[in-house]
């Protein structure tokens, strides 16, 4: 199922040829990776830790610049963090000093004087996630999962249409995982964004996305680019189909043959 | 309901403190036992009834020792204040810029081996014998602790949400005060305990050296005159400073710092939805009248 990079119609993100080195030159974070992200699709980094998956968002998010190559968003070049971008990272990252609703609120906070429209918007988004009847309560009241959908409204809260996930449930167990991710789907659908989802496993990679790059360590490079056609909305049923194993025993290929 | 419960918690309590109780009297009870007997010298060692007389007459009836005690107390506070005002501004240079740190490190570490309370006599020197020189002392002992965590606090690594903050385009001012005060306000408070005892501290010490007015020039006079009884009643007054000091904090602490704490975080849980929900009324009703 291995297909060149088929050409996007809308890019909304896109790279050509940008590479990372780190420590002098001496570390290869990231090699030559060119990509360009549709629109509103979903779009999964997968592959073993150390292979580039973190430094590639972090470039794309305006949090580090890359060593050779450009990167665009919505045709403007990354040069520093941007309003459009937000990123989610693997820890929740709350400030335990502030309520969950204050905590979705911070990006407001940071931009601009915050207006009683953004206060409900932050409580909408507060129950989307599911988390309404939390909206007061500190971090250290919620379980981890709760505190990840806490982060994720936050996320939504920026306004931006490009989001970055960093293993964004990595911490968590499976079955809350589960959850989230089927629950983040409907949420991203939603509100029409534009995903970058990094995961080290396959299966989720595969289950969430439109489309596949698989990444592989020193140098980190973008291995392979797998489209994804499985029709949505997605059931965990969809785990079970041979379409969907197919799709796995191809990207476990890629990454086999190291 | 609430009422029986909260009474039986009471009495559990009183319950619990019993044995704590006992084992006080019976040691005071052996104290003036083993004095009356000769066993001990009574002129070393006051008789517990000879303290509590004394207690009687220098605090109630008399009432000779307020004044001292508020002023020995007005010391370490003052003290208290002027070290951890000039620490936390220290700290907060040297947590900024880099440089700043590097030349003020060596001073501070100078002044933290130095044992402060050798300085007394140059500090009377200087401040003379009022109250000046024992604030100044007490400001001088209480400044290391209080800068050291403070430093330390502001300067956590939290590279995550570091990073989180500049992904959402924020200013280092904002970063420091969303993210770095607060961070750091667990371990102020520590250094604040700290500093407020030796404080008090630096207060009696200069007052033993050279002073007027206070408990620590009271204590002395007294034990001078080998009155023992009142000397220990008058050191209970600096127990007492000590005490209302030590609470002080831990009260600020408890409320500045809520989010540690189970119940503090309930109740302040309770507050915010309150606040937010008187905000939304205000806010619908001016916005039904435009
Ligand atoms: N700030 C940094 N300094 C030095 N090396 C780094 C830095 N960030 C990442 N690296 C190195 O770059 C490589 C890729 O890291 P990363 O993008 O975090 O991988 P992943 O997220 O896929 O696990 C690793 O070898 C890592 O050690
Ligand atoms: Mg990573």
């Amino acid at each position: 199922m291995a297909t060149a990079d088929s050409r996007v119609r809308d890019p909304v993100v896109g790279g050509n040829s940008v590479g990372k080195t780190f420590a002098g030159g001496t570390v290869v974070a990231l090699e030559n990776a060119s990509f360009d992200i549709e629109k509103g699709s979903f779009v999964s980094l997968v592959g073993p830790s150390g292979c580039g998956k973190s430094t590639l968002l972090r470039l794309i998010a305006g949090l580090i610049e890359p060593t050779s190559g450009s990167l665009q968003v919505h045709g403007s070049k990354v040069s520093a963090p941007r309003q459009d971008v937000a990123m989610m990272f693997q820890r929740a990252t709350l400030l335990e000093w502030r309520t969950a609703i204050e905590n979705v609120l911070l990006p407001t906070e940071i931009q601009r004087r915050v207006t009683a429209d953004d206060r409900n918007r932050a409580m909408e988004l507060l129950q989307l996630v599911g988390l309404g009847e939390f909206a007061f309560s500190f971090p250290a009241q919620l379980s981890g999962g709760m505190q990840q959908r806490v982060a994720l409204a936050r996320l939504l809260q920026t306004g931006a249409d490009v989001l970055l996930m960093d293993e964004p449930f990595g911490a968590l167990d499976e079955f809350t995982r589960e959850r989230l991710n089927i629950e983040l789907l409907r949420i991203v659908g939603e509100v029409g964004a534009t995903t970058i989802f990094v995961t080290h496993n396959i299966a989720e990679a595969i289950f969430l996305a439109d489309k596949v790059y698989v990444m592989t360590p020193r140098p980190g490079r973008l291995a392979q680019v797998i489209d994804v056609p499985l029709a949505r909305p997605r059931e965990l049923a969809v785990q079970t189909s041979p379409e969907f194993n197919r799709l796995v025993e191809d990207a476990r290929e890629t990454l086999g043959a190291l | 309901m609430s009422a029986p419960f909260g009474q039986l918690q009471w009495l559990r309590a009183c319950y619990r403190a019993l044995p704590h109780l006992g084992l006080f009297a019976l040691l005071i009870a052996a104290w003036e036992v083993l004095v009356r007997t000769g066993v001990i010298a009574s002129i070393m060692v006051p008789r517990p009834s000879s303290i509590g007389a004394s207690i009687v007459e220098l605090y109630f009836v008399k009432g000779t020792i307020w004044r001292h005690f508020f002023i020995t107390l007005g010391e370490a506070v003052g003290g208290f204040l002027i070290g951890a005002a000039i620490a936390v501004a220290l700290a907060i240079g040297s947590s900024l810029w880099e440089p700043f740190r590097r030349y003020v490190s060596p001073y501070a570490v100078v002044l933290n081996v130095t044992p402060g309370i050798a300085l007394t006599p140059i500090i009377i020197a200087w401040f003379g014998f009022g109250m000046g020189s024992k604030m100044a002392l007490a400001a001088i002992i209480s400044f290391f602790p209080i800068f050291v965590n403070t430093l330390t606090g502001l300067t956590q690594p939290d590279t995550e949400r570091e990073e989180l903050f500049r992904s959402l385009g924020s200013s280092e001012r904002q970063v420091f005060w969303m993210l770095r005060v607060p961070s750091a306000l667990p371990l102020m408070f520590a250094g604040f305990k700290i500093g407020l005892t030796t404080a008090l501290i630096g207060a009696v010490v200069a007052e033993f050296a050279q002073a007027t007015e206070g408990v620590g020039v009271l204590m002395s006079r007294f034990s001078f005159q080998l009155n023992m009884g009142a000397s220990i009643a008058t050191l209970l007054s600096m127990t007492l400073i000590g005490l209302i000091l030590f609470y002080s904090m831990e009260f600020l602490d408890d409320r500045t710092v809520f989010w540690r704490r189970e119940e503090r975080r309930a109740a302040a849980s309770r507050n915010r939805a309150r606040a937010w929900k008187r905000y939304a009324k205000l806010n619908s009703k001016s916005g039904s009248s435009i």
